[in-house]
C-alpha cells in the first residue's frame, strides 16, 4: 500500500523526486501520450477496420427505427411500421446524392424524394423525408430531427403508418460523409382497406406491391439497411471507445495539471515549466468540444 | 486552496490580456464548431487552428514573460499535438 501510495505521489504531486513536477506531466510521459494518441488514430483504425469501407460511426437503423416510434409514443401517436420499400427508397435517395453530389432534398436534375418512393414500388397517399449526415449516434440523430420544428413534425405527423431508413457512407464534395436518410409514408392501398385489422396491414401491403413492376428492380438493391447491420458489429466499439478515451484522457489531464499546480503552489516552488492554467483552459475547451463533435446536420 | 487562489488572482491580473486572448480563442473555438457541426474537414481545421494558436500563445507568453526555452515550447507542442490526434478520432471516426 505504502509502495501504491509513493508511486501515485510521484505521478501526480510535485516533490524533490521528480524535480518538482508530477511526473505525467514530465516531456518523456507527454511523448508516451502523444505516441498513445497516434497509436489510436491510425495504426489501430487500419487493424480493426481494414475490411471495412467508410466511416466508423455508430447509427443503426434498429436503433433509430426504435427512437423514432419512442418519440411517437411519448406524444401519444401509433409507432409506425418499419417498410422495406421506404428503406429502399431511402437507400436509393442516399445513393443517388452521392452520385450527382448533391446535399438537399431535391436533386438538380429535379429528381424528388417521392420519385425514389414510387420506384421502390411503394404507391402513398403521404410522404415525407428527413434527412441527417455526419452523426456518430443514432440518439444524436433523432434528437437534433426533434429539435428541429419541420423535422420533428414529420415524425410526428398522424397521418404516417410506415417508416425506412438507410445509413449509407460515401464521398460528397470530395468529403468521406454518413448519410442518414429517413422517409415516412402512408400507402395508398391502406385507406381502401381501413377496416381491416392492424396486423394484416403489413402483409397486405407487401401483396399488393409484390407484383408491382419495380418488383424485380428490388433485387438490385439488396436490402440496403443490411450494410448498416453488418457495420455496426466491427464499429461500435471502436466509435464509442474513441469517444471515451477523449473524455478519459481529458479529464486525467486536468487531473494531473490541477493537481501539479496545486501542490507546487502550496509547496512555494518556482519552476521553469509551461502554465499550467493555459493547458487547463485549452483543455477546458477541448472537453467542452467533446459535446459538439459527434453531432452532424440535419435537412 | 490558501496557496493557490492567490496565485491565481495574480497570474490572471498579470497576463489579463493573454488570458482573455486564450479564452477568446476558445470561445470561437465552440462557436465554430457548432456552425459548422457536420462539416468534418472544416471541424478538423478548426480544431487545428485552435491548437496552433495554443502553441503560438504558448511562446508568445513566454517571451512576454521573459521564461521562453525549447523545453517550454516542446510541452505546448506534445501536448497540443496529442490531443489533436486523440480529437481527430472523433471527427473522421
Amino acid at each position: 500500500m505504502q509502495k501504491l501510495t509513493g508511486f501515485l505521489r510521484h505521478l501526480f504531486i510535485p516533490h524533490e523526486e521528480n524535480n518538482f513536477r508530477a511526473k505525467l506531466l514530465h516531456h518523456d510521459f507527454l511523448t508516451y501520450y502523444l505516441l498513445f494518441a497516434i497509436f489510436f488514430t491510425f495504426i489501430l483504425k487500419i487493424s480493426w477496420l481494414s475490411n471495412i469501407l467508410g466511416f466508423a460511426t455508430d447509427i443503426t437503423v434498429e436503433k433509430l427505427y426504435q427512437l423514432t416510434n419512442q418519440e411517437r409514443q411519448k406524444n401519444g401517436l401509433a409507432p409506425l411500421n418499419y417498410s422495406e420499400e421506404l428503406s429502399q427508397a431511402a437507400y436509393k435517395k442516399a445513393q443517388d446524392m452521392f452520385t450527382k453530389n448533391y446535399w438537399s432534398h431535391y436533386a438538380p436534375d429535379g429528381t424528388t424524394p417521392w420519385n425514389f418512393i414510387l420506384a421502390s414500388g411503394y404507391r402513398y397517399e403521404f410522404a415525407g423525408e428527413n434527412l441527417a449526415k455526419n452523426f456518430l449516434f443514432s440518439d444524436g440523430v433523432v434528437s437534433a430531427w426533434m429539435n428541429s420544428p419541420t423535422h420533428r413534425d414529420n415524425i410526428l405527423r398522424k397521418e404516417y403508418t410506415d417508416v425506412g431508413f438507410a445509413v449509407v457512407n460515401g464521398i460528397l464534395n470530395g468529403e468521406e460523409t454518413t448519410l442518414v436518410v429517413q422517409m415516412f409514408g402512408k400507402p395508398l392501398e391502406k385507406t381502401i382497406t381501413l377496416n381491416q385489422p392492424k396486423v394484416s396491414q403489413a402483409k397486405e401491403k407487401t401483396s399488393v406491391l409484390l407484383p408491382s413492376p419495380s418488383a424485380s428492380k428490388k433485387q438490385i438493391y439488396p436490402q440496403p439497411v443490411v450494410l448498416a447491420k453488418e457495420e455496426k458489429q466491427n464499429k461500435l466499439n471502436l466509435t464509442k471507445f474513441s469517444l471515451d478515451i477523449n473524455f478519459i484522457f481529458l479529464t486525467f489531464l486536468l487531473l494531473a495539471l490541477g493537481m501539479d499546480l496545486y501542490f507546487a503552489k502550496r509547496l512555494g516552488v518556482v519552476r521553469f515549466t509551461g502554465k499550467n492554467i493555459a493547458h487547463f483552459i485549452f483543455v477546458i475547451f477541448l472537453l467542452i468540444s467533446l459535446f459538439y463533435l459527434p453531432r452532424g446536420k440535419v435537412l | 486552496m490558501g496557496h493557490f487562489l492567490p496565485y491565481f488572482k495574480k497570474e490572471i491580473k498579470k497576463h489579463l490580456f493573454d488570458y482573455l486572448l486564450l479564452i477568446s480563442a476558445g470561445v470561437f473555438f465552440v462557436v465554430a464548431l457548432n456552425i459548422f457541426r457536420g462539416e468534418r474537414l472544416i471541424d478538423f481545421i478548426i480544431l487545428l487552428a485552435f491548437t496552433s494558436f495554443y502553441i503560438i500563445w504558448g511562446i508568445y507568453h513566454h517571451i512576454i514573460d521573459d521564461t521562453l526555452h525549447l523545453k517550454i515550447v516542446l510541452e505546448y507542442v506534445l501536448i497540443g499535438f496529442t490531443l489533436l490526434f486523440l480529437l481527430k478520432m472523433i471527427i473522421f471516426p
